[in-house]
Formats: structure tokens, C-alpha cells, sequence
């Protein structure tokens, strides 16, 4: 009755794998606070700065909240993509390619004279389309002649993050009207009906509606991988491609469509940080959300649970760290040396546990 | 006969246990293994017999128990201790580089400073003519034959000077001739002095050569004897705990207790099984002029053809690594003919998918399970679906329910054991594994013909029997089977005719009788009979 055993852990196992990985984020945090000392700033200052960007007033909760919402949907389409053992690392073009398509259609693509909310969902759906398209090169080229998929989306990620610089550099493209000298590389805002509405605009807390659609989603990702046929068969195909090609399953197909999903959700997620937050494409918009997106995916070991809370985790941690950076004149080196570590020790501990589990 | 003889103990194994997690693989196992003496370790697979060889070798560390070598205590940290000690041992899979001559396979691992060829080819050609080994020292491994292979690995360990040399399964892979000239071999290594210990399965090997047996079973010795020639049907109840006798003919088949002795046997019951069945039907499968080139143009299967008709079951007999795997990934649709193809029920079916074969009725039970048959971290349920998975959609989701009672179902029928349909594959044993795969295969809606390869390798003898009665019990509803094996003795007692495959060739067709043994014997050897 072993299978039953692992089936159900006892509360023990519930509670460590709850506190253990809130000890690594604290060890990390500890380390961190040592590392701010060490380069000689003030370490009360350090955590004010942290704590005032991170969650210090209603806005910095809903930037927070909002940066959170976009790594959750680059997280969700990598942990699908996952499920078929297939990394998707080109999360910051497929966010780029998303922008750009739901930004053309703001402006010049007449969503604003859509009827309702068709103004800000048609251009968001584009986006989404946009980054799935982006994605799905490289199942494609996968499935057609083998290339690794890691090195496909990364290298498509930069033709993508290169495009998002033409299309904001041209006036020809996207780039608003030369006035004067001084007109920055960036396009239009976006016209306020193709805005993503906001939860709460009284509270002055920046929250758009992306974080409704991410919950949403969430749940839905977590019953097709669990319960669908589609689900079933991204993990036999990931498991064991001979065994699902034995079995008549469609691997090609799959392949092109889990990089679909997993493109889609970061398109989806750059539509969202587009119209919902910066509502200007420009030419660094999608910068570290592609890579902080593919960790978020990767801490959470294919749990959509674990996308939301790493996702949280690394909304917050980002917003501090920026904060830590900009007030408190903590060099950004040493910022991303602590989100390093979180990693690390969140991955070690993940480790720790799964071995402690098996002994 | 060999004789038992009273010699001087080389290995005492005291009280050795060893567990795997829940399983305790050995436990309490003493032994005493003598200078000059053929020890021959017997055992279902499963038993303990590899794991107590690795305790020996060093590759694992004994939880219980101790072991005394020459007198001194002997405890290996790994296998270089156990060289050093002495103790030399040549594994199921051998370890060669195939580019390289025999000689510099020697020389890899021995090799210090200065490579000094020729003083190690004149070592080869000693060692091959006091032990009669036949070994040309020039020869590129991959050149060589399988048995060729094995003795260069056998002269790899004898260059040491072992005082103990292990055998884990040395004849698993030989032809019938290879068989004898390696237990020629182990009579002579043994009469120089070293102990060896043979691990086996067969008992025709084991009333050949062996002085002393000693019988595993659950990891623990259930037998032993001073002159196992004589006592054969005493050890074989030890070590499947049933009588011999009584069993059906492939489990006496599996064993090999009939390996040349009294072979007509074997064959009656099989006949008299069949004797109720309607005779072979219309053809099912037609094989016409197959080729296949690796991307080299290599040839690796050439104008292979044949038919197997309904309720017939047509063994595929040879030597492994003779175009056996070849053609099944082609019958499974796997890989695509480089020329002629095959017909299910007379519709052309080369190059089609997995998926129209499916829906042609053609099950495929695959060489091995875990890469191709299975995926072994799902659980036993899907695994017992995974090509059929849509017909337990319900509203756009799996039914796990359907799933999972249509697995119980199954679990009864073909007797899987498993603590239930929703334990992972891979925790299931080896046997409980092949027979969920045949499982599916054999439960595909309108299946007319079952490819099946090897589906006994690795199985302890029980499961080997259910593996062919549950293929019998198809063949007799009127499925045609194909079954590709190289136990050519449990082909020979499952089959009703037998093909048998060289280089890629179909050499020759017979009967499956005791009396067609030389010719296929020399089939498998690539002589035209």
C-alpha cells in the first residue's frame, strides 16, 4: 500500500512543503539584506525603499499586483508547453509580438469603434494570436526538422524584441508623430475604450482587469491538463514520444500547439501590460518579464497553483527591488543577485523536498 | 559429468541482505564458493541473483551479512576494489568500444604510461589458447559476433588473474554452438585455479558444467546442491516452487530443461491444444518482397516475405540483431519500408500511420515496453487506454471513472496485480508490466493480427506462461499472430511454424518441432540446410 502512501501525504509532508519554501524566500531575503550592507548602504533605508515599492501604498500594491498578473500568464503558458517537455524561453518576443499587433490595432486598426468591450477584448485576442503564431515557429520547426525549441525561442525572442525597436523607432510603423526633437521612440496611447477596464479605480490602485482574466484561465489550464484528453496527451507526448506515436497520437500536432499555448499566454500578457498599465508601446515595455515569466513557470514544478504564487512572489519582489534601486540607491547588480537567490534556494529546497519525500 | 569436489573456500558469503527501498532483494543469502569451482547461481528473474553478483562486485553495498575472501574480509567499496581483490566479473551488456581492435579494448582499461601493444597481443593470444578462446587480436570489436564479443570481455577479466571470475546470464545471447564453447571455456578457467560463479536460468547449462548449485528465490536460498546433475527436478521445484511435470510446455520451454534431451515432448501438448482448433484460416498478413536501408544504405532487412494466416501463430526465431526489430518497427508502422511493403486482410498498409494500423486491427506488442509500449509515469489505467484514449471522452473531459473501471476489468482478466488501476505504470513488476501491455494490445476493437517481440525478455517463468497462454487463447478466437523471440525453445513450444532470420534474411521456414532444431540451429548460423 506504498501507492497509497505517496498519494496522500500526512500533514507533516503538507506542512514542510508549505515552510519550506517560505524559510528559502526568508534565507534569501536575510542573505540579501547582508549584500545590501555589504555595499555600504543604509539597511532600514534599504527595506523602507523595499517595502514602499513593493506594497507601501495602493499603488505600489496594484503595480505590483499587475506585474504579478503578467508573469502569471507567461508562467501558465510554460508550464503547458512544460507538460510536453518543451521549454519555452521566448517568452520576451512572443510578449514584444503580442504588444505590437494589440498596440497596431488600438491606433490603426479601428478597435476603438468596436461596440463595448469588443474594443479592448479584439485587440487583446489579436495579441494573444500574435505571440501563439510567434510560438508555434517553433513547434513547427520542431516537429518539421528537429531544432531544440530552447535555442528557436530564443533566438526568436531576439528577432521579436528587434522588431518591437523598428516598429517604435518609425514613424512609418508605430512611432507617434516627429513634433519635435525631443518626441520620444514610442507610439500613441492607446484610445481610452481599447484601455483594459480597471477593478478598482476608486482606490487609486492601478489593478486592470487581467488579473479576473488570469484566475479564470488559471482554472481552466488546470482542468484541461488534469482532466482533458488534451492534457493527457501533452504528457504522454512529453513523457514518452515512441510510446504516443505507438499509441497513434498526433505529435507533431501537439508539439505545434502546446508552443501555440505557451506563446499565446505571453502575447496575452503583453496585450494586458499594453492596454492595461503602459498604454504606450515602447521600445523596453516587455524587458525581464520574458525571463522572469519562464522562472515563474519553472518554480512552480507544473502546478498552476505554483504559477499563481511564484507570480505573486515575483511581482512583489521585482516592484521592491526597482524601488530599492531608484530610492534607496541600491546598486541593481546587487538586486538581481537576491532574486538569484530566491531562485536558488527555492529550486534547492523544491530538490530538498522531492529527495526527503523519496528516502 | 563434473565431479563435486572438496576444495579449499575461496568466497564465504555470510548472512547477506540487501533491501531496494520496500523490497528486500536479499536477505540472509550464505554461500561458500571454492577455489576451481563452477558455482552456478539459479533462479526466476527477480530472484536476487544479479544483485547478489553486483554485492560481489562491488557495484552494491550489502545492508546485512558479511564476506570473507581467501580467508580476509572482503567488503569492496566499488568494482576497482573488487578488482584489486581479484574479483572479476562480465556484466549481461558489454562494455567495448566497437571502433576500436580487440586489442585497444583491452589496453582501455589497463593502460598506463606507454600503450604497449604488443606485449598485450601476445597476452590475448595465450590466454585464447590455454583457454581456448578464439580471438584474432587485430580485429575491430564491431566486426565481431556477439559471442566473439563476449569472450574478448571474458579475456578482459582473465587478464587480471581473477582468483573469482562472475558470469550475470553470459549465454542470454548465444547461439546454441556459442553456448557450448563458452561452458568449454568456464570448465578450463576453472580447472586453472579460479572460482567462477555462473548465474543461469537454464538448466541444460547447469547439468553441464556446474559442480555446486545454489537456488535463489524472493532473495532468499531455497536450495542447494553438491551434484546438481542428479538432482535437476528437485531444483527446478525449488526454484518455481511447482512441479516440472505438470507445467505447460513454455514453462518447461523457459527453463530449458529440455534443451536437447528429450525435445519431442515439448511439442506434444501444443498440438493436442490445438487439436480442437479449426485449421489455420484465410491469410491475415502478407509480408511482400520488404526491404529497409538504414541512411547509409545499409541493408538491414532484404525481400522479406511470408504470410501468417488466421487463429496461426508464426515465430520469428535467429539470433538478436539479425533484422528481427527491424521488421517489427515496420510491421508496427514505426519505420517506413524502403521497398515492398505489407497487406492486413489484403489492404495495403506500408507506410501508414500507427493510427490506421490501429484501425486496421493490428495490435503491437513492442520490443520494449518502457520505451515504446508504455509510458511508465502515467498511471496503469491510461497506460492500459493510451492508443483508445477517445472513446472515454465525456463532455470534452477524460472519464476517469469509465477508465478506471474498464482497467479493473482488464486487471482480472489478464491478471495484473496492482494495487490498483491508478498506481504508476512503472511501479508495477516487470511481468505485471508485459502483461498490461499485451492487455491493451490484445483487447484493441476487431484486433486481426498481433505482432509481438520478445514479450518474455526479463520475465520471471510464471508470467512467461500466462504471456503465452493469453497469446494461445487469441490464436485460438482467430487472431493471427506473429511473434518474434530469440528463446528459440519457447518459440518452438508456442509456435506452429517458425521463420528464421540472418542478416536480414528470412533463411528458412519449417514446422516448429523438436526435429526441425539443426536445421534452424543452422539457419541461425547463416548455412542454407
Amino acid at each position: 500500500m506504498t501507492a497509497l502512501a505517496v498519494a496522500r501525504p500526512t500533514l507533516g509532508a503538507w506542512r514542510s512543503e508549505l515552510w519550506v519554501p517560505v524559510g528559502a524566500v526568508v534565507v534569501a531575503l536575510l542573505g540579501g539584506l547582508a549584500l545590501v550592507a555589504a555595499a555600504g548602504v543604509s539597511l532600514p533605508a534599504a527595506v523602507a525603499a523595499f517595502a514602499d515599492g513593493a506594497w507601501g501604498s495602493a499603488y505600489a500594491v496594484g503595480a505590483s499586483l499587475n506585474r504579478a498578473v503578467a508573469l502569471g500568464f507567461v508562467g501558465l503558458g510554460f508550464i503547458v508547453a512544460h507538460r510536453a517537455n518543451l521549454t519555452n524561453v521566448g517568452g520576451e518576443g512572443q510578449i514584444a509580438m503580442g504588444g505590437i499587433v494589440s498596440t497596431a490595432l488600438c491606433l490603426y486598426g479601428g478597435a476603438a469603434s468596436l461596440p463595448g468591450p469588443l474594443a479592448w477584448i479584439v485587440p487583446l485576442v489579436a495579441a494573444a494570436i500574435a505571440g501563439g503564431v510567434w510560438g508555434s515557429i517553433a513547434g513547427v520547426l520542431k516537429v518539421r526538422i528537429g531544432t531544440n525549441e530552447v535555442i528557436s525561442t530564443l533566438l526568436l525572442s531576439f528577432i521579436g524584441v528587434w522588431a518591437l525597436y523598428g516598429c517604435v523607432q518609425s514613424t512609418r510603423l508605430l512611432r507617434q508623430p516627429m513634433t519635435d526633437s525631443a518626441t520620444l521612440p514610442e507610439s500613441l496611447e492607446v484610445p481610452a475604450a481599447t484601455q483594459v477596464p480597471q477593478i478598482a479605480p476608486s482606490l487609486d490602485m492601478p489593478l486592470h482587469a487581467g488579473a479576473i482574466v488570469l484566475v479564470l484561465l488559471a482554472a481552466l489550464v488546470a482542468v484541461v491538463l488534469a482532466r482533458s484528453l488534451f492534457g493527457l496527451r501533452l504528457r504522454a507526448v512529453g513523457l514518452n514520444p515512441a510510446a504516443a506515436r505507438r499509441a497513434g497520437m498526433p505529435i507533431g500536432a501537439t508539439v505545434v500547439v502546446a508552443m501555440f499555448i505557451a506563446g499565446a499566454f505571453a502575447g496575452l500578457a503583453g496585450g494586458f501590460m499594453l492596454q492595461g498599465e503602459q498604454l504606450a508601446l515602447k521600445a523596453r515595455f516587455p524587458s525581464g518579464y520574458g525571463i522572469d515569466g519562464l522562472v515563474v513557470g519553472l518554480l512552480a514544478r507544473g502546478t498552476v497553483k505554483g504559477v499563481l504564487a511564484s507570480a505573486l512572489l515575483f511581482g512583489f519582489l521585482r516592484s521592491g527591488g526597482i524601488a530599492m534601486e531608484l530610492s534607496a540607491g541600491v546598486p541593481s547588480a546587487i538586486v538581481l543577485v537576491i532574486q538569484g537567490l530566491v531562485i536558488l534556494l527555492l529550486a534547492g529546497s523544491a530538490w530538498w523536498l522531492h529527495r526527503r519525500k523519496r528516502a | 559429468m563434473p565431479e563435486a569436489a572438496a576444495r579449499e573456500t575461496l568466497l564465504a558469503i555470510d548472512g547477506v541482505g540487501k533491501r531496494f527501498g520496500d523490497l528486500a532483494a536479499l536477505d540472509g543469502v550464505s554461500l561458500e564458493i571454492a577455489a576451481g569451482e563452477i558455482h552456478g547461481l539459479l533462479g526466476e528473474n527477480g530472484a536476487g541473483k544479479s544483485t547478489l553478483c553486483n554485492i560481489v562486485f562491488g557495484v552494491h553495498r550489502a545492508d546485512a551479512g558479511a564476506m570473507r575472501l581467501g580467508g580476509a574480509p572482503y567488503r569492496p567499496g566499488g568494482p576497482a576494489d573488487a578488482l584489486a581483490a581479484g574479483v572479476a566479473m562480465v556484466h549481461q551488456h558489454f562494455s567495448l568500444v566497437g571502433d576500436l581492435s580487440v586489442v585497444d579494448n583491452l589496453l582501455l582499461g589497463q593502460a598506463r604510461g606507454f600503450l604497449r601493444r604488443s606485449e598485450f597481443a601476445a597476452e590475448v593470444a595465450r590466454l585464447s589458447e590455454t583457454f581456448g578462446l578464439a580471438l584474432r587480436p587485430q580485429a575491430i570489436v564491431q566486426e565481431l559476433s556477439v559471442g566473439e564479443r563476449q569472450r574478448v570481455e571474458i579475456v578482459k577479466c582473465l587478464m587480471r588473474r581473477p582468483r573469482l571470475l562472475v558470469l550475470d546470464e553470459p549465454t542470454a545471447v548465444l547461439l546454441p554452438d556459442e553456448i557450448d564453447g563458452l561452458l568449454r571455456v568456464c570448465e578450463r578457467v576453472a580447472a586453472s585455479g579460479c572460482g567462477i560463479v555462473l548465474v543461469t536460468h537454464k538448466l541444460a547449462e547447469i547439468r553441464r558444467t556446474a559442480h555446486r548449485v545454489t537456488v535463489l528465490r524472493h532473495g532468499r536460498v531455497v536450495a542447494r546442491s553438491d551434484a546438481p546433475a542428479d538432482e535437476i527436478d528437485r531444483l527446478v521445484r525449488a526454484m518455481i516452487q511447482r512441479d516440472l511435470a505438470g507445467a505447460a510446455p513454455a514453462l518447461r520451454a523457459a527453463v530449458g530443461s529440455d534443451l536437447r534431451t528429450n525435445g519431442a515432448a515439448a511439442a506434444a501438448p501444443k498440438d493436442a491444444g490445438a487439436a480442437g482448433v479449426e485449421p489455420p484460416g484465410e491469410v491475415v498478413l502478407r509480408v511482400e518482397g520488404l526491404g529497409l536501408r538504414d541512411a547509409d544504405g545499409v541493408p538491414l532487412l532484404e525481400g522479406v516475405a511470408f504470410t501468417v494466416r488466421r487463429g496461426e501463430i508464426v515465430g520469428i526465431a535467429g539470433v538478436e540483431g539479425n533484422g528481427q526489430s527491424e521488421l517489427v518497427a515496420v510491421l508496427s508502422g514505426a519505420t517506413a519500408a524502403t521497398a515492398g511493403g505489407f497487406r492486413v486482410d489484403d489492404a495495403p498498409m506500408s507506410d501508414h500511420a500507427p493510427k490506421t494500423l490501429t484501425a486496421a486491427g493490428v495490435g503491437v506488442v513492442p520490443e520494449d515496453r518502457h520505451r515504446e509500449g508504455s509510458v511508465p509515469a502515467m498511471s496503469l489505467a491510461l497506460n492500459l487506454a493510451l492508443s483508445t484514449l477517445q472513446r472515454f471522452r465525456r463532455w470534452g473531459l477524460v472519464d476517469r471513472a469509465a477508465l478506471a473501471g474498464e482497467a479493473r476489468d482488464r486487471m482480472r482478466a489478464f491478471d495484473i496485480r496492482a494495487a490498483g488501476p491508478d498506481v504508476p505504470f512503472a511501479s508495477l513488476s516487470g511481468g505485471n508490466q508485459q502483461k498490461a501491455v499485451l492487455a491493451r494490445e490484445l483487447s484493441l476493437p476487431g484486433l486481426r493480427l498481433l505482432v509481438a517481440a520478445q514479450p518474455t525478455r526479463g520475465l520471471d517463468v510464471g508470467a512467461v506462461e500466462a504471456i503465452y497462454a493469453q497469446i494461445r487463447a487469441a490464436a485460438d478466437r482467430g487472431v493471427a499472430v506473429l511473434l518474434a523471440s530469440s528463446e528459440l525453445d519457447e518459440l518452438l513450444a508456442v509456435a506452429d511454424r517458425l521463420l528464421v532470420m540472418y542478416r536480414g534474411r528470412v533463411m528458412g521456414e519449417c514446422a516448429a518441432s523438436q526435429e526441425s532444431r539443426p536445421r534452424i540451429g543452422a539457419w541461425m548460423a547463416g548455412h542454407a540446410a
